[in-house]
């Protein structure tokens, strides 16, 4: 009897063009991502025919926290409605979103501790420093100097959790402009204010390029209507989205946009 | 990992001859990292720009009746929105996995002697059926039909590229704000129980008709007197007595 010989083939594979192909898809989206921001609470927006697209900077988000999906709580619409804003500058003009930041908390505060007179909130500067970096927040002012000592960490826990009581910018009461403002309504003075006056005294003195980006923040915060963005799910109750329609329109910030995903029109509805 | 392989073909070679060298590197731990930079990035990024829709809403300053805009009473319609709802959830449709939004609708002043049975008609978002409006959306085109004739030929000229997308931008929004047509005054409603989703859905179809002149309004007791008949007239219940 012959013997059979069985060839050995060598088990090595060629690596390198696996490795090509890798390092161009590496590539492809190390160059078209752009980071999702950190978000406390997870919305889902309904669909709409819009084309238009969210602006990258000189945006307002206000967020809506969505009523409770993950069925642990008993009442899942408890956690709905709490309110976080997030301020994003223009990364290539002289306003960042860390200036715009600083610039809101500092207006914000002096607005507040006006009306607070006996009992003013105060940060320290390293506390303020701080705020510049945070991207979403949604925590009363009597709460902002613990809020901004917490690590990072601490921080994303903290604001992850939607039954806390702390968590969320109240939102209640005061349709009256001169009366006492509620936290929100406060936020929103301090976006106008701000968006006013860098229109008003800045201007002076600055290169052609500097007065464009003033402009531009200012048209984006004012006048066209597209620097505020609301985003809510599709779930939430009407009644819970009037109180944040009803608060700008208090405070005369009557433009603004509601964030959607695209449909076409020929997809059925509802 | 890199290894230098001899190629050594029997031992018949010359002395002083060079060595001829294969060298083999081995990529795999490469494509196992770019692999794994590769699922980083996928998850971080979001391919998927959202959308927005403009929104103008009137200040809260009281506004005195004389300066108000008196829409004709034949151009009005009002959309009371509702939707559906299972216990403390929307309720979802079994065919299509997607909530129920009801819109009840009248045409002109509400009529409060109740003296037409059926005054308010349900309707629901259905969209397109194989491209033909459908729906409450074939109601509100009908309502703007001069302007949706117009809007479809520019549509049909930007289609056959005879104007550009800028100027079919232009035109469209003249066009939808040409006070010559008969254009409806359309005012929205969200009921007590209306998702978000719904009271978007109600503007969408104001974008979709070219509606220019809408407003978003809360119901009154006229409204609830309505529902209330409707509920009477059909044996239905649609105001939950549980509203939050």
């Amino acid at each position: 009897m012959g013997k059979v010989k069985i060839k050995r083939k060598s088990t090595l594979i060629d690596m390198t063009a696996m490795s090509d192909v890798t390092v161009l898809l590496l590539t492809f989206f190390m160059l078209t991502s752009t980071f999702l921001q950190k978000e406390p609470t997870i919305v889902y927006t309904p669909s709409s025919v819009s084309e238009e697209k969210v602006p990258m900077n000189n945006l307002v988000t206000v967020l809506v926290s969505s009523a409770d999906k993950s069925g642990k709580l008993e009442d899942p619409s408890s956690v709905e409605g709490k309110l976080f804003i997030s301020f994003t500058g223009d990364a290539d003009s002289t306003f960042s979103s860390e200036k715009i930041r600083s610039m809101m908390l500092a207006e914000a505060l002096n607005i507040y501790n006006e009306q607070h007179k006996n009992n003013p909130v105060n940060l320290t500067a390293g506390q303020m420093a701080e705020f510049a970096k945070i991207n979403m927040f949604g925590v009363p002012f009597r709460e902002l100097p613990e809020f901004l000592s917490m690590s990072v960490t601490e921080r994303d826990k903290f604001q992850g959790d939607m039954t806390n009581a702390k968590v969320g910018i109240p939102i209640d009461g005061n349709r009256n402009r001169e009366g006492r403002l509620n936290d929100f309504q406060v936020w929103l003075k301090a976006i106008y204010n701000v968006a006013q006056r860098i229109n008003n005294e800045q201007t002076e003195g600055l290169t052609a390029e500097e007065r464009a980006n003033v402009q531009n923040l200012y048209a984006a915060l004012m006048r066209q209507g597209q620097g505020i963005a609301v985003k809510a799910d599709k779930d939430t109750p009407f009644t819970t989205v009037q109180m944040v329609f009803d608060n700008l329109q208090t405070m005369k910030l009557n433009k603004f946009s509601l964030m959607t995903a695209l449909k076409s029109e020929d997809e059925p509805t509802n | 990992m890199a290894q230098i392989e001899q190629s050594d073909k029997g031992g018949k070679k010359k002395k002083g001859a060079q060595k001829k060298m294969q060298i083999h590197v081995d990529f795999t731990p490469m494509v196992d990292m770019n692999m794994l930079l590769i699922t980083f990035f996928m998850l971080c990024t979001t391919m998927i720009k959202s959308q927005t829709l403009h929104i103008v809403l009137p200040t809260n300053e009281d506004v005195k009746k004389e300066q108000q805009a008196q829409a004709k009473q034949s151009e009005a319609i009002t959309l009371i929105l509702d939707t559906e709802y299972e216990g403390d959830k929307p309720k979802i449709d079994a065919e299509t996995g997607k909530t129920i939004h009801n819109i009840y609708y009248y045409e002109g002043i509400a009529d409060t002697t109740f003296s037409t049975p059926k005054y308010l008609v349900r309707e629901q978002f259905i969209g397109n059926v194989n491209h033909q409006p459908q729906g409450i959306r074939k109601i509100l085109r009908d309502k703007n039909k001069e302007v949706m004739a117009e809007y479809d030929d520019l549509k049909t000229k930007w289609k056959n590229k005879e104007i550009t997308k800028e100027e079919f931008d232009q035109l469209a929004k003249k066009n939808s704000a040409d006070s010559t047509k008969t254009r409806p005054v359309v005012v929205i409603k969200p009921g007590p129980n209306t998702t978000y989703e719904g009271l978007i859905n109600a503007l969408d179809e104001m974008q979709i008709n070219q509606i220019s002149r809408y407003s978003i309004e809360l119901p009154t007791r006229t409204d609830s007197l309505l529902l209330r008949h409707y509920e009477q007239a059909h044996g239905e219940t649609i105001i939950r007595p549980t509203v939050r």
